[in-house]
């Protein structure tokens, strides 16, 4: 779809002031334009300081979010700032990861390991996810410390480091005292860390892992999930003895 | 004085049904439309032992229960407003799963961490990235994991036959007319009703205003339907489009594979755009190609939605892969349960299947061309597209 750079002016008017259940139409332009800023540095940095402008004080949320999805697209490093002070606010922490995850910029993984440690709950929770969806190796040290404290951001913080999987986060997990729900997501990430040492050709550390898994579940396991631990772990003997 | 316990006859089983330690113990989560469906499915099957129902609508919950007690003659399937209530109880075997899409790949990687088998509806991926975590969940725990399209194998015995048989000849192309992506949602808000968990409904998937329109379970994809919109579906191109690229790249054997490229055709004289997918063997599959542009004659077609090309020169024919067991799709997987075979429609083999739309709604969405490299599934040079794999979860929600 084409659009008309002279409407745009109206149009981020429009999504200035726009809510849930108000007249949509005029997105369809700036969603053009946003299309059609590949390649075109000028448009796209115009458009970039258009949205960032809308992040901050009076906007709706659903404002908020729309300009969020449009910088999961087109943001850079510029827009960080703006994104980056949603973060630790709990009605738009999420857009603002939903932006900040795609941005494939030093700055983006820099404010999600600066918020991991100003938010609780399940914003952090959110942080982690992030993270580790972007394989930011570097929060791994961080993500790590959060295995001893909330079950529920523990088993948060295992499931990223089973992405991230670097021999540090496999360390971590290993040395995790998990109870109740979270050692299921602490043998679940010592697996992907076990599966994606193997893939990389390192076997002494994969057996490590799935021999030290396959002793703790024992020859009997009681449960569904034991039993398919259980298999994980001796399929993944297997393998990193072939 | 401690009552005699009695071994019922129902759990010693008789000529019809097996005995109770030989039923497949199965929970359905999402029981509305499709979900509904499949409960009826497995629900009438003699071994199959139907427990749970997990449903954050309170009508659906209480009527997926209904069918089950009045199906059992007792109270005893349980409801679950959250599914991770169901997939903690190990009794149950496996588990049918019918919620909208976007939570698909966390419900169906749960599932495998506590060691049940999945029989997944359709489409089975929201975005590029969950499918292959969704393979490796699967193939870690040694589950069985079907991916839910009743029709590929059942409806397209008109292009899957004489393509499988070899009179064709060589496929070289295929025609797919199907809607395209789904859409934003700007719905306003209204009261959100006691009957549904809202915050659970949109699990991880933005937050938004509850609207009956957003969250509809109808077949629809053109507004007022979760099936019409982005953060839940992939609209009609992955929806219907999961039944038609299905059947189409069944009949055209593609499933082990994934497309090399996508194409995006710009609207020209009037009609357009397009988009065409290449696989690395070649054959090309096009979604919504002006009837202009296509060969003249197809070599077979189903209907007017799937038309394929072929060179016409009789190559030897293969055997049609088909379901195990008896009871179409959903006896494929019980019997897949049992034995541990694949089912039919694997979720390797759905999750190749699914790339393809999904593809085709990001080259419509970015109005150009990509590459696809499989091996790093990634678009090669494309960093705009490769946003546009997956997208951030609402805590707590996480991959």
């Amino acid at each position: 779809m084409a659009f008309d750079l002279n409407t745009l002016d109206a149009h981020f008017t429009a999504l200035a002031g726009f809510d849930w259940g108000a007249d949509a139409d005029f997105f369809k332009s700036i969603d053009a334009a946003v299309v059609a800023a590949h390649g075109d540095t000028s448009l796209r940095a115009d458009l970039e300081k258009r949205f960032g402008a809308l992040l901050g004080g009076s906007t709706s949320r659903a404002t908020k979010e729309y300009v969020c999805r449009k910088l999961a697209m087109i943001g850079t490093a510029v827009s960080v700032p703006a994104l980056a002070a949603l973060l630790t606010d709990a009605d738009n922490s999420h857009m603002a990861r939903f932006a900040l995850e795609r941005i494939d910029a030093p700055e983006a993984a820099a404010a999600l390991r600066k918020a991991l440690g100003m938010v609780e709950g399940s914003l952090k929770i959110g942080m982690i996810s992030s993270l580790a969806s972007r394989g930011d190796l570097q929060s791994v040290a961080a993500i790590g410390g959060l295995l001893g404290g909330d079950a529920t951001i523990a088993a948060a913080a295992a499931a990223a480091l089973g992405t991230l999987a670097t021999p540090e986060a496999a360390a971590a997990l290993a040395g995790a005292k998990p109870g109740g729900d979270m050692a299921a997501a602490v043998v679940d990430a010592r697996l992907a860390c076990a599966e994606a040492f193997l893939a990389k050709g390192d076997r002494k550390a994969a057996k490590a892992i799935y021999s030290s898994i396959s002793a703790s579940i024992g020859e009997a396991p009681k449960t569904h999930r034991e039993r398919a631990v259980r298999v994980a772990a001796k399929r993944g003997l297997l393998a990193a003895a072939e | 004085m401690a009552a005699p316990y009695v071994i019922t006859s129902k759990a010693l089983g008789n000529a019809t049904t097996p005995p109770a330690s030989d039923r497949i113990v199965i929970g359905g989560i999402g029981i509305g439309n499709m979900g509904s469906g499949d409960q009826g499915a497995f629900l009438g099957r003699s071994d199959v032992q139907y427990v749970a129902v997990c449903d954050v609508r309170r009508t659906w919950r209480d009527d997926g229960k209904g069918r089950v007690d009045g199906k059992y003659g007792n109270k005893d399937c349980a409801a679950y407003v959250d599914f991770r209530e169901l997939l903690a109880r190990d009794d149950i075997d496996a588990v049918h799963i019918a919620t909208p899409d976007h939570w698909h790949a966390i419900m169906t990687i749960a599932a495998c961490r506590a060691g049940k088998d999945v029989y997944l509806q359709k489409p089975e991926t929201l975005t590029l990235r969950e499918g292959p975590l969704m393979i490796a969940a699967a193939r870690r725990y040694g589950r069985v994991v079907s991916g839910g399209s009743q029709r590929v194998l059942e409806d397209y015995r008109d292009i899957v036959n004489p393509c499988w048989s070899g009179e064709v000849g060589t496929l070289k192309a295929v025609d797919i007319s199907v809607g395209g992506p789904s859409m934003p949602c700007y719905l306003p808000a209204v009261a959100t009703p006691p009957d549904i968990d809202w915050d659970l409904w949109l699990g991880p998937a933005p937050w938004e205003p509850y609207n009956p329109g957003r969250c509809d379970g109808n077949f629809g994809t053109g507004g007022g339907s979760w099936r019409s919109y982005v953060d839940y579906s992939g609209g009609s191109l992955t929806d219907w489009g999961a039944h038609h690229f299905g059947g189409a790249i069944f009949a055209a054997d593609l499933r082990e594979l994934q497309p090399a490229s996508v194409a995006f055709h710009p609207a020209s004289g009037g009609a357009g755009p397009y988009v065409s997918l290449t696989y690395p063997n070649g054959v090309a599959v096009h979604h919504n190609r002006p009837q202009p542009l296509r060969p003249e004659m197809p070599s077979v077609a189903h209907g007017g939605d799937i038309q394929v090309h072929a060179d016409g020169t009789p190559r030897e024919g293969k055997v049609v892969p088909t379901y195990k067991g008896e009871g179409g799709i959903y006896g494929d997987f019980i019997d897949s349960v049992k034995t541990r075979a694949k089912p039919f429609r694997d979720i390797e083999l759905a999750v190749n299947t699914m790339t393809g739309p999904h593809m085709i709604a990001i080259a419509y969405r970015l109005e150009r061309s990509l590459t696809w490299d499989r091996s790093a599934q990634r678009f090669t040079g494309d960093d705009e597209a490769n946003r546009l794999l997956d997208r951030a979860r609402r805590e707590p929600w996480i991959l």
